[in-house]
């Protein structure tokens, strides 16, 4: 057979339990984080002619943002998408900004 | 503040001596052994010896906690990949990053985690340029990934804005006057300030408001 | 299929052989001119020396949104510039580069650069990254009824989950994604540029693409 190449392979559910999650307005800038929450906006942010995409994500307690930088469209992001994010966020301004972080899509 | 300094060439060793004198918490890193030993020791500066493009250097040296991060190898491509990694892993406020090459300035901006953008070379041409072309305007300084910028133009007798306050000027939204020197004085710029033939005008212009404070202070 | 090989070592000049072999118009470019001799004499591509992340280089390799660019010089950082250059700047969506740091793979990975760990590097492994190959499977059992194919999740297919592609015919039996393998739920929902492997009808692999597209149409 095998041409599957062996690796540490996990089972995973839609959000893996035991990684847990924190509410926007607790997530600590500066470290690795995940939220969960729902798309809220969605923008353009070209830099220099260059594509990026950039989403409000929200939950009850407030908004962050993620850019991904060099794309402009990523399948299944879109207004009123769930999905959790994981990354370390910097703070700019009053809101949290992750750049190009991990991302599981949830069922609308 | 506590700033970490990848690259310890003549720059980042210049940079690091400056900021820890003005009482900022420095650590420099470098993978050159040999710059590691011939200046090292010497210093309170703190010292690393590793490559800043590896997560587990940036780790290494607490970036996690930094305020500022400054790639300033002779290595654009190394620049960027440290740039990038302090932004996208460590959420450090501020990363400025160094340009060799002006060829490669077109990626220097947060494509690439980039706050702030110095090209030596640019640099040393808008200052030559700022000597000779006195009446024209010189782009000084790209901040926030290119989307500010602060320029400098020296009037002449023949600027339409002589004699005009800064008010009523008519300057565009996205633009402001920094300061004015003159007379090798710095003057806090007001509404009511009226310009004068010689004035160093300071502005600073977001968007594509460029054209328009040429054509109010240049004509 | 246009073919620009960044880095003419021994990976390049063999994955640059490999594709004239197979026919494909191939462009070669290096530093450095010695490295072209790599190629031996029965390589009928083009070669250009040049830095493989400049633009004007690029352009002139005749890079179009249609090209497919393998970046493999013995730089990580150099591999990352001339992916990302590739893929943001002139559209190119079949793009691999080589990395010798596992750590800054799964980095890269997340920019939505696939890349191949230099340990674990076989052409095959990285041609397939790049040339379209529909047919292929990466094994079949031994009553060739079913078979084992490889596919990178597009956005079409992006959101449907792995249940709803095991009801399609399409089981998958192994989901990578941004470097790390999992064995996924039903309730998972597959996403743009993961690595899943399919557990087809063996009669039924070449229409595994157009099965994705319209699982994802019917969702």
């Amino acid at each position: 057979m095998g041409i599957l190449r062996r690796r540490r392979a996990t089972s995973d559910g839609p959000v893996p339990a035991d990684r847990s999650i924190v509410t926007i307005a607790d997530a600590p800038p500066r470290r690795n984080v995940r939220v969960c929450g729902q798309v809220t906006r969605m923008r353009a942010r070209p830099t220099s002619g260059l594509p990026a995409l950039a989403v409000s994500i929200s939950d009850d307690s407030g908004t962050a943002i993620a850019v991904w930088t060099g794309r402009r469209a990523i399948g299944g992001v879109a207004l009123g998408r769930r999905l959790v994010i994981e990354g370390v966020a910097t703070r700019r301004g009053d809101q949290l900004e992750f750049m190009n972080p991990e991302y599981t899509l949830l069922v609308r | 503040m506590k700033v970490v300094i990848a690259g310890a060439g003549s720059v980042g060793r210049y940079m690091a001596d400056q900021l820890h004198a003005s009482g900022h918490e420095v650590t420099l890193v470098d993978q050159t052994p040999a710059v590691f030993d011939r200046f090292g020791s010497e210093g309170p500066v703190t010292w690393f010896l590793g490559d800043a493009c590896e997560v587990a250097t940036l780790d290494a040296v607490s970036v996690a906690d930094a305020d500022v991060l400054a790639a300033v190898t002779g290595d654009d491509e190394d620049n960027l990949v440290i740039a990038l990694l302090a932004k996208q892993e460590f959420g450090v406020p501020r990363v400025v990053a160094r340009v060799n090459n002006p060829k490669n300035e077109w990626m220097f901006n947060e494509m690439w985690g980039v706050d702030v953008a110095v090209s030596t070379p640019h640099l040393l041409t808008a200052v030559v340029e700022e000597a000779v072309n006195v009446g024209s305007f010189v782009r000084l300084l790209s901040l926030e990934g290119g989307d500010a910028r602060l320029a400098e133009v020296t009037l002449t007798e023949k600027s339409p804005a002589i004699g005009s306050a800064i008010a009523d000027l008519g300057l565009p939204r996205e633009s402001t006057v920094v300061a004015l020197i003159r007379d090798r004085h710095v003057v806090v710029p007001r509404g009511d300030t009226v310009l004068r033939p010689n004035d160093e005008v300071l502005v600073l212009v977001t968007g594509d408001a460029e054209d328009d404070v040429r054509r109010v202070l240049v004509g | 299929m246009h073919v620009i090989v960044v880095g003419c070592g021994r990976v390049g000049s063999t994955v640059a052989n490999e594709l004239v072999a197979r026919d494909h118009d191939v462009v070669v470019i290096d530093r450095r001119r010695e490295a072209f001799r790599r190629l031996g004499s029965r390589f009928t591509g083009t070669t250009m020396t040049g830095v493989g992340f400049d633009r004007d280089v690029l352009t002139r390799a005749r890079i179009t949104d249609q090209s497919a660019v393998m970046a493999v010089t013995s730089g990580d950082n150099s591999n990352i510039l001339i992916a990302r250059v590739a893929r943001e700047t002139f559209g190119v969506e079949r793009v691999v580069a080589r990395i010798y740091d596992p750590k800054r793979a799964v980095i890269y990975e997340r920019l939505g650069i696939p890349t191949v760990a230099s340990v674990s590097w076989t052409s095959a492994r990285a041609l397939r990254h790049v040339l379209p190959d529909p047919g292929h499977s990466d094994w079949i059992d031994p009553t060739s009824t079913y078979a084992l194919v490889e596919r990178k999740v597009q956005a079409a297919t992006a959101g449907v989950s792995v249940g709803r592609l095991d009801e399609a015919g399409l089981r998958v039996v192994l989901l990578t994604r941004t470097g790390a393998a999992r064995l996924p739920d039903r309730a998972l929902l597959v996403q743009q540029d993961d690595l899943i492997h399919l557990l087809v009808r063996a009669d039924a692999t070449a229409d595994v693409d157009r099965a994705l597209v319209e699982v994802g149409a019917n969702r």
